[in-house]
């Protein structure tokens, strides 16, 4: 950044070295109502989830019901290609001899569940993502390795400055600074 | 909190892998070429480059398929059981058990193309729309034999892939802090992003239990329907309901036995005894262990079809089998030599440790060979593979060598992001004791 001109203020994160304050910090704001929170760190966190409010059974849902639809594709393809389209006498068997369009219909449909596990995660997640303003955090690159980050928006309708600062600093943040971007 | 990953981290990041590094990969970059070579002469010449003959249409080519899928198979077993387990210590070390699965399914997946008779049109297989109007026949155990080869080579890849983001997000912070700007980027467009928001870890664990958990059904039907082509045929030794049940657990001490050395040979060239200690030693020298044992007990029930249940063809089929070798060294190496580790100061010990799993998998191979060639026996016919098939198996272990290699240079080979949740966890609970 250069000149005078100051970029926009996003909001205030703290920097912590552990979980434990983060957590405190994060029940508290969530009490004080705050909404748009965001908490980052180098591990799962399952206790955070319910206080970001995030459940992870859409990515269950997304797996499940394309893992079925594309089970009932597999078979519904065989079907078409083998018995209408261009049944073959093999041995005498029967055209729509259903078992033998099991197993390629259970394999195809795990494939496409596990698939959309990944693209469902990474969608309800809004990931790719070339860059996201918390990487301008000071000492972010750390959120990966050993450190703990509070993101309290500047969006939020009753945002006060000084009372997220007071805030975020409760529980012995190493530091708290201000997100600009 | 420690900072214990790093040096995991400082293993995939650093400059120079070292001469020892260098020598390996050249050696398997120069069995790579030997591959490539023989394929290479296979598709110019044909199938008639290989040993194979009446009766034995089937030899080294069926033999190495059924031998990677089940190496495959184990070590994803392996992998997926260890990040199911939700609270239990020690899934960190699935990683480089996903690693062997994928690199060892990678080998497998050239192998229908290439017995196929006719790799060239290989793309037969596919219900591609055709000027020939012609669809594959689906009640085929060749046309399901795609479709697992497939699902496993994609499934077992973002099973690995999914559990890699984070740490792959550590590593472009890393190089990023060190100032090496081409190699953050690198791993930061395969990091995808990812910024370790603690909403994001809560859908990314459940997408990597659903994957993990997906990976089961899927190793139930890559060795079946392997099997199935075994027993669509009317050859004795194959036209044989156990046969599934038999393939599917004998396969286990070839992915174990190669995921036991590996973790041997990396904890020890690495230096991260503390991340695969001894527990995982234990725990996996146990379950080699323990199929092998599964082995003999299946070995034991062939005995029984073979020498009383069956008919006169069966018992033919079986008398056949045991008047040659690899029958008796599978026996002797898949099932009975991992029995040594049920003895503790031989599961941790390295020199023990690594012989006995690479020759269990070996025995695995023997046992293959002991199907495949030795189910086909007539009197008086010899099946001797040829140099083309020599250097088609030592070109796949090369190719399974390099790919293990790279991935032990250039990415963790332990989770990162489980161990740290695992010290977490340990902590809290030792706080609160």
């Amino acid at each position: 950044m250069s000149g005078r001109q100051v970029a926009p203020l996003l909001g205030l994160v703290a920097e912590f070295d552990d979980d434990a304050p983060l957590l405190r910090t994060l029940r508290d704001a969530r009490a004080a109502g705050w909404r748009g929170l965001d908490a980052f760190g180098p591990h799962p966190l399952p206790e955070a989830a319910p206080l970001l409010g995030v459940r992870a059974t859409p990515v269950g849902i997304v797996a499940a019901s394309v893992g079925v639809a594309a089970a009932a594709a597999q078979y519904g393809v065989q079907y078409w290609l083998g018995v209408q389209d261009y049944p073959l006498n093999v041995g005498g068997r029967p055209p729509h001899a259903w078992p033998v369009f099991l197993p390629a219909a259970y394999i195809v449909g795990v494939l496409w569940a596990a698939a959309a596990a990944l693209v469902g995660m990474l969608l309800l997640n809004r990931l790719p993502r070339l860059h996201h303003p918390i990487f301008n955090a000071r000492g972010f690159g750390r959120a990966s390795e050993d450190r703990w980050f509070l993101f309290l928006p500047a969006a939020d309708a009753g945002f006060d400055p000084v009372a997220a600062e007071l805030l975020l600093r409760a529980h012995g943040p190493l530091r708290v600074t201000e997100l600009r971007g | 909190m420690s900072l214990s990953t790093a040096p995991l981290a400082r293993a995939a990041l650093r400059r120079h892998g070292g001469t020892s590094y260098r020598l390996a990969v050249a050696a398997a970059a120069f069995g790579v070429v030997v591959l490539a070579w023989a394929v290479a002469v296979l598709l110019v010449r044909g199938i008639g480059v290989w040993g194979n003959n009446q009766p034995f249409v089937w030899g080294f080519d069926l033999i190495a398929y059924a031998w990677w899928i089940g190496v495959a198979n184990a070590a994803s077993l392996f992998a997926a059981v260890l990040v199911l387990r939700r609270h239990g210590l020690r899934t960190a070390v699935n990683r480089f058990a996903e690693a062997a699965a994928l690199a060892a399914v990678l080998v497998a997946s050239l192998y229908p193309v290439l017995h196929l008779g006719r790799p060239l049109l290989a793309h037969w297989v596919f219900p591609l729309p055709m000027t020939t109007g012609v669809w594959p026949y689906f009640g085929s155990t060749l046309v399901w034999d795609f479709w697992g080869i497939v699902s496993h080579l994609v499934v077992t890849s973002l099973f690995w892939f999914i559990g890699l983001i984070p740490d792959l997000a550590t590593l472009r912070d890393r190089a990023a802090r060190e100032g090496r700007l081409g190699v953050a980027r690198a791993y930061g467009l395969f990091a995808l992003g990812w910024r370790g928001s603690l909403a994001h870890w809560h859908r990314h664990q459940a997408a990597h239990r659903l994957v993990a958990a997906l990976v089961l059904p899927l190793l139930l039907s890559a060795q079946t329907v392997v099997a199935l082509e075994f027993v669509a045929t009317p050859v004795p030794a194959w036209h044989q309901p156990r046969l599934p049940l038999q393939v599917l657990l004998t396969g286990l001490p070839a992915g174990l036995g190669v995921v036991l050395a590996l973790a041997a040979v990396l904890r020890g060239g690495l230096g991260i005894e503390r991340h695969i200690d001894d527990a995982d030693m234990d725990l996996l020298a146990r379950l080699l262990a323990a199929a092998g044992a599964g082995c003999a007990a299946l070995y034991a029930y062939d005995a029984l079809s073979g020498l009383v249940l069956g008919d006169a063809a069966t018992r033919a089929a079986y008398a056949a089998r045991l008047s040659h070798p690899a029958w008796w060294g599978g026996l002797a190496l898949g099932a009975l030599l991992p029995q040594l580790l049920w003895w503790r100061r031989l599961r941790l010990s390295a020199r023990s440790v690594v012989p006995i799993g690479l020759l269990a998998s070996a025995g695995v191979w023997l046992d293959r060979w002991s199907l495949v060639v030795d189910g086909l026996d007539r009197a008086g016919a010899a099946y001797r593979p040829s140099l083309n098939e020599w250097a088609l198996l030592g070109g796949g272990l090369a190719l399974f060598c390099l790919c293990l290699l790279l991935f032990a240079r250039h990415v963790p080979v332990v989770s990162m992001f489980e161990i740290r949740h695992e010290e977490n966890e340990r902590e809290r609970e030792e706080a609160e004791a």
